[in-house]
């Protein structure tokens, strides 16, 4: 399996002083293609910090950050902006939906913005595969959390990102929901290929999951492996 | 385009408040500026009409064709491509029912300054005039006679003229003699010689005249110098300046207000990778579609005033400025959404997704 995300060192210090906050203390960790990763731990434990240093929103401290071979430490914000848009696919806690988009139109809008775009066929088959298909009419206000957080998968699956990112994607889910969501997380992961870390409270969830890492005091721990 | 319009299409009610202002503040623009150009007409149409480049007055006048007198003998100190003399009187003009304030000017009919005929015939016989097509509007028609206040002279309208105006009044275009009888009365005879001014066209040269107590005067420069005339205009000019920032403060802050309300969704598109150019040109687009709209609607609302407006309002359309006018609309509603786009780029996707 070849690796996709590699983070050597890195540490993440907010403030100077006696207002310093170590959130993420020093850091090595690795993703391949196909994996499905779960992070778990304490609220304030560092693992916001952590993904969204992964997906180049925030400067690591110390380190670097390479993701399909490019050091994403070393770029410019607007490369960086260009990588979020080609190689990474956001969730989100809160909808990241555009409210005043549609579902199809919302999926339109990837397509005018980024490259390797999907195909009609693609497309109806992502919507197939999410069970979105009967939604596009339907703008965001109109959906249930359940069905807002499929399209925002299906949003941040568009065009086969290399790696997909989420924080806390189910919080504002039933369980049932819940776990309807990380099980397609699992499946679209495995199918497309990708990798998908996936920051969470609910250690239920982490059965779907084939490697867990735990995240104290901003040390993140591998915690358990699913063969 | 696609963001702007999409948004615009579910928010209507919002866009069309933000269109309406707009086009509530095109349509005063718009009508402010008719009524410029149309005081401008009111005042200098007739001069306009002249095609002349220069108007030779008396030094001592201070450029005032009223109070400008001299003798036709210093014709010979003009050396010009053509020259025509003017004699000017202000007068009340009354056909027993209606009275009108007029300007008469005393002319000769092989000169260039002799208007074209639009209705009736051109002065031949004493005491006939053409008179300004205004004075139709106002109830006089061919063949009236004329009682003037200051004389006891009967003057009779033989025909009309259009774009006849002077300095706010109707000129009643009339041969020199008739004018002089007017004007002296008893003393025709002596003052015959007596004109206001000496209209001149082709270059305009610095030895164009020798003669220290006559100065030529740019026909330019003649206009901004009728009374009232450059007052009126930059009244207006005024006006419609503040109206342009006006329009950009108050599109600057609707914009801002929209998109401070947006800033987390924006937040987002930047945390998924959308580009500050692309969601700026967004904003742009949205703002361009909106005060192109509200101009539109405003130029037509206008025009359709304009129509329905009693002919005693001086408003008359120049659809170039208006054009001008229009484009700056555009324009400076465009500058104020630059705040927007300030905004929108100073957005850290961070603070907005949350951690
Ligand atoms: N911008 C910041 N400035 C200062 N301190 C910060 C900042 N962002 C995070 N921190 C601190 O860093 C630590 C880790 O925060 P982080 O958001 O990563 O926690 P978390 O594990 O995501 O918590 P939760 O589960 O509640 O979302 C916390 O102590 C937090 O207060
Ligand atoms: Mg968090």
């Amino acid at each position: 399996m070849t690796t996709v995300l590699e983070l050597k060192q890195v540490t993440k210090t907010f403030g100077s002083g006696h207002k310093k906050v170590e959130a993420l203390k020093e850091t090595d960790f690795e993703a391949k293609r196909g994996e499905l990763i779960a992070i778990i731990g304490p609220s304030g434990s560092g693992k916001s910090t952590f993904l969204t240093i992964v997906g180049g929103l925030l400067s690591p401290t110390s380190g670097e950050v390479i993701l399909n071979g490019q050091n994403v430490t070393e770029m410019s914000e607007k490369q960086r902006s260009h990588i979020r848009l080609q190689e990474i696919g956001f969730i989100l806690q809160a909808s990241n939906l555009i409210p005043f988009l549609t579902v199809a139109k919302q999926m339109k809008l990837l397509d005018k913005v980024k490259k390797n775009n999907m195909t009609g066929d693609e497309i109806e088959q992502l919507y197939e595969d999410l069970g979105i298909g009967e939604l596009r009419g339907k703008y965001p206000s109109d959906l249930s959390g359940g069905e807002r957080q499929r399209v925002a998968i299906a949003k941040s699956l568009y065009s086969n990102p290399s790696i997909l990112l989420a924080d806390e994607p189910t919080a504002s889910l039933d369980s049932d929901r819940a776990y309807e969501v990380m099980e397609l997380l699992q499946r679209e992961t495995k199918s497309k290929n990708t990798t998908s870390i996936v920051v969470t409270h609910d250690t239920r969830l982490i059965s779907y999951c084939d490697k867990v890492y735990n995240m104290t005091d901003g040390v993140l721990k591998l915690y358990e492996e699913n063969a | 385009m696609f963001l702007a319009w999409n948004e615009i299409q579910k928010n209507k009610l919002r866009f069309v408040l933000i269109t309406g202002v707009l086009m509530l503040v095109a349509y005063l623009v718009f009508f402010l500026s008719g009524l410029a150009t149309g005081l401008k007409d009111l005042n200098r149409e007739s001069v306009d009409k002249w095609k002349a480049s220069g108007i030779v007055l008396t030094e001592e006048s201070d450029k005032s064709l009223y109070q400008s007198s001299m003798s036709i003998e210093q014709l010979d100190d003009v050396q010009a491509d053509e020259t025509a003399i003017l004699g000017q009187l202000s007068a009340i003009a009354g056909n027993g029912e209606e009275k009108a304030n007029v300007s008469i000017f005393g002319i000769r009919e092989d000169e260039f300054i002799m208007p074209e005929v639009t209705e009736g015939d051109a002065f031949t016989g004493d005491n006939e005039v053409i008179a300004d097509s205004s004075l139709k509007e106002s109830g006089f028609i061919v063949g009236d006679e004329l009682q003037l206040s200051s004389s006891e002279e009967k003057l009779k309208i033989v025909g009309f003229t259009d774009k006849g105006r002077f300095n706010a009044s109707p000129v009643l275009y009339t041969d020199l003699d008739t004018l002089q009888r007017v004007k002296f009365g008893e003393g025709a005879q002596t003052n015959a010689d007596r004109i206001n001014a000496i209209v001149i066209k082709g270059d305009m040269l610095d030895d164009l005249i020798n003669d220290e107590k006559l100065e030529v005067v740019e026909i330019e420069t003649f206009i901004e110098n009728l009374p009232g005339y450059t007052e009126q205009n930059l009244t207006l000019t005024f006006m419609i300046y503040f109206l342009f920032a006006i329009s950009a403060i108050i599109v600057a802050i609707f914009l801002y207000v929209l998109t401070v309300q947006k800033i987390s969704m924006f937040g987002v598109m930047k945390a998924q990778g959308i580009s500050n150019l692309y969601l700026s040109k967004s904003v742009i687009a949205q703002t361009f579609i909106l005060a192109a709209i509200g101009v539109l609607v405003g130029l037509g609302l206008t025009l359709v005033t304009g129509a329905f407006l009693p002919a005693a309002v001086p408003v008359s359309f120049d659809i170039p400025t208006m054009l001008i006018y229009g484009s700056v609309l555009i324009l400076v509603a465009i500058i104020g959404a630059v705040f927007s786009v300030l905004t929108i780029v100073r957005i850290d996707p961070l603070k907005a997704i949350g951690g």
